[in-house]
């Protein structure tokens, strides 16, 4: 068939039509060093300014080549305007929560009123403002939201969620809610700032950290409801094997699902067909051994197995280390290529 | 719910089933057993001090608290438990050491010391916080750098404290290369211990790409790793019998 934009591509996958070849992104973080280079366009500034965080950004596409853009770099967006402290870490890395101000214990407060005005938030609208004019026509804009159950976690501490949600689930749920809201309102903002798709990261919901039990006791409920109020089609990210709760991940509405390489695909997509819509299933790259660590062709061929075992697009299942070489994410598109021509 | 049925209830491998018959010798030691194993931090104070009026404070440590940590870190092998039972079970396992110690009137007389930290950046410390509890529950003095620490502090830690081992945690894949950084400095000083990196994040691949790596698959590989440390096993022999 005739080229595809990545727009279109992107988009005809996502609706189960035909496509020239699949296509090719990343749900979390896109920053890497060799970007930043020939952009000379650096963290943390990246991360504060809406300028530089949208020329970063829009490298997945003009230098890797990926078919759809995505802000922010890190998970501390909603936190930060939320009152968690934050700690810079350098050219190198990406921000971290460092102060939790909420005790489990302490009566949770609302939605600050001026909450789209806090933080970096106002930078980051701007930002996908930015990509939307410049890249916007060939592209997808991803906005990047936090997931309650993760959100929650930055607001309390990760030790003492993991052991109130198995202890005193009650406790947690005030902070869920306050969270969902956080992430939800900064979702809306993103899709009137120009988003084509939002994309949830929900990493405190990996089967590494809770179980399935506490996954829909208090994740989904919160994530269901989120990805219910947003408009435009969503991407549900959660680390670590999946398979016990892809069915629960899928009923949250969301309409791509992003996993680790990690998971059984093909037994994750032999269940996402008992759903009456197509859900792409999107990953298959292991972003540490094989994207950062590996060779060129380690990522091409783990790339086509990935396409070959039931993925629908191909992406690292996790943020993408920023020390990962630009050539080994040009793989994961010429693996694409290769494939639509077998 | 009792130890014994875990094992019933999940059908546990014959091994399994034979520790449960070591542990049960005793009814005291079974019942601090059982209150690590199923986490309960509030009664664990009170079993443990039933069980030292028996026995001595190491015996107590040694047949109580450690078996009960090596059926949780079983359990989170198999997949039955999950994380946040497994950090219940640390804090109570920690909780009934205190006492243990109080009892003794001095802390246990120590190993060797290991340092432990997760990477800068990091928003996770909880696979740290096992292998702290692990390697504390074996006799180990623990410098626990905590979560968030930048290069500099592991470095000057480790010039302070001449540690048996290092380790370092790293969960998230954005993390994760402070270790190299941490390795050459270190080398560069002339320090050699092994630095034992483990988390999510970090693959056999990258560890083993740097002097002084090695990589550790599970939590509960830290003691023995600690023990060889300790008798002065090298970091390359050490990644040969752990990572080969």
């Amino acid at each position: 068939m005739s080229r595809l934009t990545p727009k279109e591509r992107f988009m005809n996958k996502l609706m189960g039509r035909e496509v020239d070849r699949a296509p090719v992104f990343c749900a979390d973080q896109t920053g890497i060093y060799e970007e930043m280079d020939e952009l000379q366009v650096f963290w943390p500034e990246a991360h504060q300014r809406a300028g530089d965080m949208a020329r970063l950004a829009a490298a997945a596409y003009t230098i890797a080549g990926f078919d759809a853009v995505r802000v922010p770099f890190c998970q501390t967006i909603e936190a930060e305007a939320l009152g968690c402290v934050i700690k810079y870490a350098g050219r190198e890395g990406i921000p971290s929560v460092n102060v939790h101000p909420y005790k489990l214990e302490d009566t949770v407060k609302p939605l600050p009123e001026n909450y789209l005005e806090s933080g970096r938030i106002p930078e980051l609208l701007e930002a996908v403002k930015i990509l939307k004019q410049e890249v916007g026509d060939q592209v997808i804009a991803m906005g990047g939201i936090i997931g309650p159950y993760s959100i929650a976690a930055s607001l309390i501490g990760i030790t003492t969620i993991l052991k109130a949600s198995f202890k005193k689930p009650d406790q947690v749920k005030p902070y869920l809610d306050l969270a969902e809201q956080a992430g939800t309102a900064l979702g809306k903002a993103l899709i009137e700032a120009g988003a084509d798709i939002i994309c949830i990261e929900d990493m405190m919901a990996s089967m590494d950290m809770i179980s399935p039990a506490i996954y829909r006791e208090l994740v989904f409920p919160w994530e269901k409801r989120q990805i219910e109020a947003l408009s435009v089609p969503s991407i549900l990210h959660i680390c670590g094997k999946t398979n016990p709760i892809i069915e629960d991940m899928a009923s949250t509405g969301a309409a791509i699902l992003s996993v680790e390489h990690t998971i059984d695909s093909v037994d994750a997509k032999e269940k996402l067909k008992k759903f009456d819509r197509f859900i792409p299933l999107i990953g298959g790259v292991d972003a540490v051994v094989t994207l950062f660590s590996g060779s060129e062709d380690e990522v091409l061929q783990q790339s086509l197995k990935a396409l070959e075992s039931g993925y629908d697009m191909v992406a690292p299942g996790c943020s993408i280390a920023p020390g990962s070489p630009l050539a080994n994410l040009k793989a994961m598109v010429k693996a694409a290529e290769i494939a639509a021509k077998q | 719910m009792a130890i014994a049925d875990v094992f019933v209830r999940y059908d546990l491998k014959k091994e399994a089933a034979e520790k449960k018959v070591a542990a049960g010798k005793d009814a005291l030691l079974q019942k601090v057993m059982d209150a690590v194993v199923d986490g309960d931090e509030d009664n664990i104070v009170a079993y443990v001090n039933e069980a030292l009026a028996a026995h001595d404070p190491l015996v107590v440590i040694r047949e109580g608290l450690v078996k009960a940590m090596d059926e949780v870190s079983r359990l989170w092998d198999e997949g039955v438990y999950y994380l946040p039972q497994t950090i219940i079970s640390s804090d109570t396992m920690l909780a009934g050491l205190d006492e243990c110690e109080k009892k003794m009137g001095h802390s246990m007389e120590k190993k060797g010391v290991v340092i432990t930290h997760t990477a800068e950046g990091d928003i996770h410390d909880l696979g740290q916080q096992i292998v702290n509890a692990l390697l504390r529950a074996n006799g180990f003095q623990v410098v626990d750098l905590g979560k968030d620490v930048p290069v500099d502090d592991v470095v000057s830690a480790v010039k302070q404290y001449k540690p048996a081992m290092l380790t370092g945690t790293a969960l998230m894949t954005t993390t994760m290369t402070a270790f190299n950084k941490i390795a050459n400095r270190l080398k560069r000083d002339g320090f050699d211990m092994p630095f034992v990196c483990g988390g999510g994040a970090v693959s056999l691949e990258y560890v083993t790409s740097f002097d002084l790596g090695i990589w550790g698959k599970e939590a509960q590989q830290a003691p023995p790793m600690a023990n060889d440390a300790v008798a002065g096993v090298s970091w390359t022999k050490m990644r040969e019998k752990y990572n080969s």
